[in-house]
């Protein structure tokens, strides 16, 4: 018996954990399923064909990619899919299939590929996709529908009616997500049931989403009370992206910050542009903008919080 | 640090068996920390048992006795199962001949002193037991103060239940060991740090804490079951809470570390003048029949434990691990022989499914659990692009080489094999 023995060396460790990138991206998609399955309860079927327009484009896009660089194929890490649902939930309903497929397409080759593929993207591909749409087709961006299966009736959304007219809209309608905006915002008691899932499976930290919500807070609180016309915190943490953006686009791995300081600072950074945006721009939204631009101090973030290594002191550091 | 499978049970509840009748015995000359021992042997010469047969060669070394009655055979070159092969004494036992005379023994521990003492542990050639094999004698004469011993009975490597199973069947003798230790260092504190998942031997010290009328300083501390908590920094930290940075030694901070199974091997050489030459091994995996603690000499080949069927395969093994399966090392043969520092032998059938290296997504699992706060992603990609110099500044010196991060990455990145590289370009 011994003689047939053919041992394998390799260095230590020898175990390994479970928990690979497919499953981390998995677990996001399924993180997004009851945000996909409100999309589809308020838009209708269509939403349904938007989101399968845009996840098929996706992986039929990285398949290309890995042929023309000749690369193994990486669709099964899931990633490519994942940004397809994520273009099609931060897009309005009522977006032209072909602006859709155009914009996921950039979102993959663009936004990821020209970097070199996933992990050394500096943009989150999903927002990518997104800002390239609404350069070229403002007004597909900026038109929203009335929730509703059948007719298409074109309605503000509630930042837009906020800041525009001054129209507030009831927190119970934003809580549940019957109002207009783009496929994946409306609701945030589904986005709120997919990231606690993502959190409690730590296929997401927990560092950004709360830093980002956290500072978000802070800083609606105080707007509302030196000017209530603001909106309320409550307004601003359930309108528009920024539930979606919190748990699902601001913690991507590959375009966040490695370090645990550096996840702070990288949440409270998107939270203060965000409110930025929202308070002084001629934008209602700033979810994207913030973390696109955020997305772009990573590599600054990374060197500036390196960790001291276990038990250095600042004077011991001097002689290194 | 990390919550890892354990895989403790069975061989932790099971009863520790002998082995102390090898045929042939390979004692390589290096089985702790520092110098090699030099030979004091000759070849074809008739040693008895625990007779010194290399000795301690400078400052930091350790001594070598025959573990039984031999004859020397050969002096070559063998297996190790760490290093490359090494000079190694090659011993063919012979059988004991009765009435011998036992060695003179310290009796009063009150009335020898210290120089006595440490001699006594030098000449028995006591290493640490944990892993490192840092020869004792050395580590019991701190240039400073130590004002905290930890007696570490952590055993935080999945598998092995060597140290727990001396726990529970040798306290006494391990609570001998701790008291000569004690007056050797003249600690203010000395805790005794188990972690959680060794119910009965944290029973047992219990149980001797509260019961006996012992005015012994001994403070039993539990801690959560985690991966690396054994190291000695990390130890230091979960029981003190001070830092030890990559360059500090236990004194620095005031404390010292021994391991269970050395504190065990101190009293024997303190109270029977016996030697190191046998400890307790776990052997297990999933390709044995079933798992054993073995009390076995060191030298012992595993292909001899094998052909006296003492470890029977139910399988054919793919890998075999010396010490644990997160820091152990896996040799190519069972011509290996177990050493000072063997806690365990691993025989794995069923290998964690090999999958291909992909991108980092740079998720920062690495960083989260590196137990030195390092930022090791950074180093696999440096070590990678081949870009050494850059890796100065990350302090890449200060890794533990725990493997936490090979353990937790996504990537299936070898981040460890990376860092290792990374430490032997720049040196």
């Amino acid at each position: 018996m011994t003689e047939q023995m053919k041992l394998k060396i390799s260095g230590s460790p020898h175990l390994k954990n479970k928990a690979k990138t497919p499953h981390i991206m998995l677990d996001v998609i399924i993180g997004l399923l009851p945000v996909i399955g409100a999309s589809i309860y308020f838009f209708g079927f269509s939403a349904l064909i938007l989101i399968c327009n845009c996840t098929v484009t996706a992986i039929v896009t990285e398949r290309f990619i890995n042929l023309i660089r000749k690369r193994k194929s990486t669709i099964r890490d899931y990633s490519a899919a994942l940004t397809g649902i994520l273009v099609a939930l931060i897009l309005p309903p009522s977006i032209s299939w072909y602006g859709a497929t155009i914009g996921t397409v950039f979102a993959i080759l663009v936004g990821k590929h020209l970097f070199g593929g996933l992990g050394s993207n500096i943009f989150n591909p999903a927002l990518v996709g997104r800002a390239f749409l609404a350069a070229a087709y403002p007004k597909a961006l900026t038109t929203y529908v009335k929730p509703g299966w059948s007719d298409t009736v074109s309605e503000a959304t509630p930042l837009m009616l906020q800041k525009f007219s001054g129209e507030s809209t009831s927190l119970g309608q934003l809580f549940l997500g019957n109002v207009s905006g783009s496929l994946g915002e409306t609701s945030a008691l589904c986005l709120l049931i997919g990231g606690f899932y993502l959190l409690i499976r730590r296929s997401a930290g927990w560092r950004i989403p709360v830093s980002l919500l956290f500072l978000v807070t802070v800083i609606s609180t105080g707007g509302y009370l030196v000017k209530p016309g603001l909106g309320s915190p409550l307004f601003h943490l359930l309108s528009g992206g920024m539930l979606l953006g919190a748990f699902f686009m601001a913690t991507d791995p590959v375009t966040t910050p490695t370090t645990k300081k550096g996840k702070f600072i990288f949440g409270g950074a998107c939270a203060v542009l965000i409110m930025v945006i929202r308070y002084f721009s001629n934008l209602p939204e700033g979810v994207m903008y913030a973390i696109l631009f955020t997305n772009a101090t990573v590599p600054l973030i990374n060197r500036y919080t390196r960790p001291k290594s276990f038990g250095l002191r600042r004077e011991d550091e001097a002689n290194i | 640090m990390l919550k890892v499978a354990e895989h403790k049970a069975p061989q932790d509840s099971l009863e520790t068996e002998k082995f102390l009748s090898a045929q042939k015995l390979y004692l390589p000359v290096s089985q702790h920390t520092g110098r090699p021992s030099r030979i004091c042997v000759e070849k074809n010469q008739i040693v008895e048992k625990n007779q010194l047969i290399a000795r301690g060669d400078g400052l930091i070394s350790a001594s070598l006795h025959a573990p039984q009655k031999a004859k020397i055979v050969d002096i070559k070159n063998w297996y190790h199962p760490k290093l490359k092969k090494i000079q190694s004494l090659i011993l063919k036992t012979q059988p004991e001949t009765e009435n011998r005379e036992p060695l003179p023994a310290l009796l009063n521990l009150d009335k020898t002193s210290k120089e006595n003492l440490l001699k006594t542990i030098s000449e028995n050639g006591i290493v640490g037991m944990g892993g490192a094999g840092f020869p004792s004698h050395v580590k019991l004469n701190p240039p400073k103060k130590i004002d905290t011993l930890i007696i570490n009975g952590c055993e935080c490597e999945p598998y092995l239940a060597s140290d727990c199973r001396l726990m529970i069947e040798n306290l006494e003798g391990i609570l001998k060991g701790i008291e000569i230790i004690s007056k050797l260092i003249a600690p203010e504190k000395i805790i005794f740090a188990v972690e959680g998942n060794k119910k009965e031997a944290i029973k047992k010290i219990n149980l001797f804490l509260h019961t006996k009328k012992n005015n012994s300083k001994i403070e039993l501390r539990v801690l959560k079951s985690r991966y690396p908590q054994g190291g000695e920094k990390q130890l230091i930290y979960s029981v003190t809470q001070r830092k030890l940075s990559g360059k500090m030694l236990p004194f620095d901070a005031g404390c010292m570390v021994h391991n269970v199974a050395t504190c065990y091997a101190i009293y024997k050489a303190v109270y029977f003048n016996q030697p190191l030459t046998s400890r307790v091994v776990t052997f297990c995996g999933d390709a044995l029949v079933k798992p054993k603690n073995l009390w076995v000499n060191i030298g012992t080949t595993l292909s001899e434990l094998v052909e006296k069927e003492i470890i029977k395969f139910k399988k054919i093994p793919k890998k075999i691990i010396f010490g644990g399966p997160m820091m152990g090392d896996a040799v190519t043969n069972l011509a290996n022989p177990i050493l000072k520092t063997t806690s365990g032998v691993l025989f794995l059938e069923k290998l964690p499914k090999e999958e291909e290296e992909s991108a980092c997504i740079r998720c920062g699992r690495c960083v989260n659990y590196c137990p030195m706060n390092l930022v090791p992603l950074e180093y696999a990609k440096m070590a990678k692009n081949k870009k050494y110099q850059g890796l100065k500044s990350y302090y890449i010196k200060d890794c533990i080489e725990c493997g936490s991060c090979s353990y937790i990455c996504p990537a299936n990145i070898p981040i460890l094999d990376y860092i290792k590289l990374g430490k032997e370009k720049i040196k």
